[in-house]
This record gives C-alpha cells, sequence and structure tokens, in this order.
C-alpha cells in the first residue's frame, strides 16, 4: 500500500499543477485529436486532460520506485 | 489513565489494534477530546473557513455567483472582478502571496496553518466531532472496535459512515459548484441529471474527504504532507513552538495532590499521559519537537487543565521558543525576538508583494485589443491612390456590463478606417472584428510603418486602449 501511495499521490500534486498551468494557456477549444477538433464538452476536456497528466506523472513515479530498488533486491536469488 | 498510552498494550489485544492500514503499520488512535483556549481557536477557524467554503457559491453579485471559476467560460468570476487567461500573471502573484504568507507564519509561530486551518485538520475535527457525538468518547470508541459485531455495533458505526458520507458529498458538491453554475448544479440535482464529469468530480473529492478526514487522518500529515518535511527549515531557535518545559517537568511521576513535588524530588509533570492520549498525530511532545507535531496546542490544552487540578501554574507544555526555554525567558523576550532578519525579510517580500497585486489590480485596464494583421492580403493598392492593409481585432470586454467601442488610426497622415469603425461587444465577452484601413500612398515609406489603433468605449471615455501595429506600403 505504501508504495501506491508514494506512485499515486505525489503524481497528482504535480497532475494538478500541470493541469492549471496547461489549460491557463491553451483553450480546450484549440486542440485536436487525431486531427479532427475535440469536440467533447469543456469539462470533460479538463477531466480527461487532468487524469492524462495523472497517469503520465504516475508512470514516472512508478519508474522511479522501479529503479530504486537497491542492488541487494535485485539480486535475490530465485 | 494508563489506558491510552503510546505503546502498543501487549497481548493479543495489542496486535488487533495495530492495523496494517494504507501506509505502514500503524496503532488506531482514540483521540481523546479536548477543551480549553486553543480548541476554541481551532474551532473559531473550523466555523470561519467552512462557512466561507459552503457558502460562497451561494452569494450572488451582479446577478451572477459571486465566486465562481467558470471552466468551460475560461472565466474566473471574483465579486466584481472577471479574470481571463491573460490574467495568469496575478495568479501567479497569489501564489508567491500564499507561499511568503507560509513562510513568515511558520518563522514566527511554526505550523499555525496546520493546527488551525489547513482542510486536512479542520475536516478532521468535523469527523472527529461526529464520531465523538455518534459513538461516545475515546475509551468508548476503543471498547467498540474490540466488541464483537452485534446489531448495536452494526447501528452505531452505519449511522458514523451516514453521517461522515453526508458532509463528503456535500463536501464534494460544494467543490465542483465552484467550476459549474450553482444554479445548473441544483437544477442537476432536482431532476438527477448531473452531467457525467461533475457526478464524477462531486464523487472523487467527496471520496477522497472522507477518506483523508475520516479514516487516514494523522497519516496524511505525517506519510503525504510535503510542507510537514520541509517546514523545518524555516523554523531557527526564535520560532514559537509548542514546548515541554522539561527543567520544570522532569523528573516526572505520580505523587498524591497537593503536596509540594520538590518534597519528594519530582517535576512538576505527573506522567498521566494525557497530552499524548490527545494528540491527534499520537506523539509524546515531552520527548522534543517532532515532525510529526502538527502544532494544534491541544497538548497544551489539555495539561493546563491538568496544571489547574493540581493548583500548579499552568504552562508546563506551552507556546515557547528554543532559546526561551534555555534562557528562561518570559513572554516580554520572546516578543523582543520576533522581529529578526529572517522574519523581517519575509515580511518584506510579502509586503512588497501585496502592494504589486493591489496596485496591478488598481490599475488593470478591463479592456484588450489584440491586433493580428491579416496575413493573406499584405499591402493592396484601391482606388485614388490609397493603400489598404487588412487587420483582425480581437476585442475582449473584461467589463460586466455590454459596451460599444469606437476605432480610430493615427501615426499616418490621412489614415482612416474603411467601412464599419463601431463594434458592441458583450458582458465579459469577446468579439473579432476586420478592420481595413486605407492610408494615402504618399504618406509613408516602401516596407513596414507605424501605425497606431484606439479603441474607446461610448460610454466610458477612461476606457481605452492604444494598440501599435504596422502598416504596409507595397514596395
Amino acid at each position: 500500500m505504501r508504495k501506491w501511495i508514494l506512485v499515486l499521490w505525489p503524481s497528482f500534486l504535480i497532475a494538478a499543477l500541470a493541469e492549471g498551468v496547461f489549460f491557463t494557456v491553451i483553450d480546450p477549444q484549440e486542440l485536436y485529436l487525431f486531427g479532427q477538433p475535440v469536440h467533447y464538452s469543456a469539462v470533460a476536456t479538463y477531466s480527461i486532460g487532468f487524469i492524462g497528466f495523472w497517469l503520465v506523472c504516475a508512470a514516472s513515479s512508478l519508474t522511479t520506485i522501479f529503479l530504486e530498488r537497491p542492488a541487494r533486491e535485485v539480486n535475490q536469488p530465485r | 489513565m494508563k489506558d491510552a498510552s503510546p505503546k502498543p498494550a501487549p497481548g493479543k489485544d495489542g496486535a488487533a489494534e495495530r492495523e496494517e492500514v494504507l501506509y505502514s503499520p500503524r496503532k488506531k488512535l482514540y483521540v481523546r477530546a479536548v477543551t480549553g483556549v486553543f480548541a476554541r481557536w481551532r474551532w473559531a477557524l473550523v466555523w470561519l473557513t467552512q462557512i466561507v467554503f459552503y457558502g460562497l457559491p451561494w452569494l450572488t453579485w451582479n446577478n451572477r455567483q459571486a465566486v465562481l471559476f467558470h471552466l468551460t467560460e475560461r472565466k474566473f468570476y471574483i465579486f466584481g472582478w472577471v479574470f481571463w487567461p491573460q490574467d495568469v500573471f496575478f495568479l501567479a502573484i497569489l501564489l508567491i502571496i500564499s507561499a511568503y504568507a507560509l513562510f513568515f507564519f511558520t518563522a514566527v509561530a511554526g505550523r499555525l496553518w496546520c493546527g488551525y486551518a489547513c482542510p486536512q485538520t479542520v475536516y478532521t475535527e468535523i469527523f472527529m466531532w461526529i464520531e465523538q457525538k455518534i459513538e461516545g468518547d475515546h475509551n468508548k470508541r476503543q471498547k467498540l472496535d474490540q466488541a464483537p459485531m452485534s446489531g448495536r455495533k452494526l447501528a452505531i458505526r452505519s449511522a458514523k459512515y451516514g453521517a461522515w458520507a453526508v458532509v463528503a458529498l456535500w463536501t464534494g458538491f460544494t467543490f465542483v459548484a465552484y467550476f459549474s453554475p450553482l444554479s445548473e448544479l441544483l437544477h442537476s440535482v432536482a431532476t438527477f441529471g448531473f452531467g457525467p464529469w461533475e457526478l464524477f468530480w462531486i464523487l472523487f473529492y467527496g471520496s477522497f474527504t472522507y477518506l483523508f478526514a475520516g479514516v487516514m487522518r494523522e497519516q496524511v500529515c505525517k506519510y503525504m504532507c510535503p510542507y510537514a518535511r520541509f517546514q523545518s527549515v524555516m523554523f531557527d531557535p526564535d520560532t514559537l513552538v509548542i514546548t515541554y518545559d522539561e527543567a520544570r517537568g522532569e523528573p516526572r511521576g505520580t505523587r498524591k495532590k497537593g503536596i509540594d513535588p520538590r518534597t519528594v524530588n519530582k517535576g512538576d509533570c505527573i506522567d498521566c499521559g494525557i497530552c499524548v492520549q490527545v494528540c491527534p498525530t499520537g506523539i509524546d511532545i515531552r520527548e522534543g519537537l517532532q515532525y510529526e507535531c502538527i502544532g494544534c496546542a491541544a497538548c497544551i490544552d489539555a495539561c493546563d487543565q491538568v496544571m489547574d487540578k493540581m493548583s500548579y501554574p499552568r504552562g508546563l507544555i506551552r507556546y515557547s521558543t528554543e532559546n526561551a526555554i534555555k534562557q528562561h525567558w518570559g513572554s516580554k523576550e520572546i516578543l523582543g525576538h520576533v522581529m529578526r532578519p529572517r522574519t523581517l525579510l519575509y515580511g518584506a517580500v510579502l509586503a512588497l508583494v501585496c502592494v504589486g497585486l493591489l496596485i496591478g489590480l488598481a490599475s488593470r485596464e478591463p479592456l484588450r485589443v489584440d491586433v493580428i494583421r491579416d496575413r493573406t492580403s499584405l499591402a493592396r493598392e484601391v482606388e485614388d491612390g490609397m493603400i489598404e492593409n487588412v487587420y483582425r481585432l480581437q476585442v475582449m470586454n473584461m467589463t460586466e456590463a455590454p459596451r460599444a467601442f469606437d476605432f480610430s488610426v493615427s501615426g499616418l497622415d490621412g489614415a482612416k478606417i474603411d467601412g464599419e469603425s463601431r463594434i458592441k461587444v458583450g458582458a465579459a465577452a469577446t468579439e473579432a472584428v476586420t478592420l481595413r484601413v486605407l492610408v494615402p500612398a504618399e504618406s509613408g515609406k516602401p516596407g513596414a510603418n507605424e501605425l497606431a489603433i484606439d479603441v474607446k468605449a461610448e460610454d466610458d471615455p477612461a476606457l481605452k486602449v492604444h494598440e501599435k501595429t504596422t502598416f504596409l506600403f507595397p514596395r
């Protein structure tokens, strides 16, 4: 559980920050998805954007804690 | 009074109490309720912050919600102001002010924010109050936890979880009402026709309130809060923190009431353990300053009551500074050390940025014009030896009244606008207009020339903008 929190919580905080900065600068109506203008409602775009940021940040956190394992743990005999 | 000592009770009961919850092995805390000066302060701030939080979305101003961060419209309404994405500068300033205010208050008096105003503290306080009302005091709660499941336990538990859920849902609903107009949300409640995302965010925020304030509590402060980890860099030996006066308290121990502790070779601490029982993070303040201490002062209130009962002077645990405890300063010397380079610096930056914000807000022009040259036709010769340039203007009326604006051009002799030179823009709206400007061919040199476009509100001559652009003559 501790690892889940270490992955999900910092990524949540940073995703909130990224969401704020990104959508301050970019209007969701100006976004294109596979060459087509985004046709979702603004709230949906913001929400999907946030979850997207969260996933990306969480992937980064996950990689960090994965690489952070000490050699002793990796070398454990099977 | 030994029932809630910080060490887990031995035997199988102790094992049962240790739950592998969320983060690390945690001994569930049965926090004893406390009354006193600082508890009253905390409750005052609970009321204040929550009246503001739950109440603000219901206020109206100019026939709209007074405070609304309208995501769909990309506009932030705060009373008389309407902020646009272009005003992100003010948001940055506000963040700087919040950061420096936090630095300043932390340097002066430690974790004031955590102890009294942080949402984590405030909602935990509310949730614990509900728990106390439904399940009873800390001893009853512990008994109930250990009791086997029964009809009575089920009823009590459902009542508690139900009450928590109501508060959490209401909190989630209020949160969403800051971003999506409350009137529309209320309509959705009546018909239960929430948009999927609105409903998602209400449940999301609601369940996190429930989880953080009901279940995780002190673990959020101990393991999840970044501020708890770096607050110590703002501390110095003159920072007011909650301190146990070791010289006065030790050696601690039980004694008969009414005897002078010095005659039995004891300090003022009677080792009743109440300071530990009331601590929301479960630490023993007598072990010195610890990062888990959120500065709520519950132990001060509790200890003062014990000191009163023992007829000892209050303040065995009190707000004091490292220097003051070492050198036995009184409150006068402590106050004399509040002003020091660190606090003066934080204070000066804070004051400066606040003044900057006020000046910025006062001089903010609620009209913005973006001039973009039309790129498809650079310069065109038209009849009577005139040269035509076309511009696209974005006129943003940031006021809350529909307004008409007049355009005029200057900077080149004989420059004039061909066609419509007036535009109506709705309240807090943007209009795009195409402006055709004609200038006699002999008025400028081939290539780029400076041209100014003035936009003026018809009903308010003070509301005007002077935009510089270029006018091209053919080579």
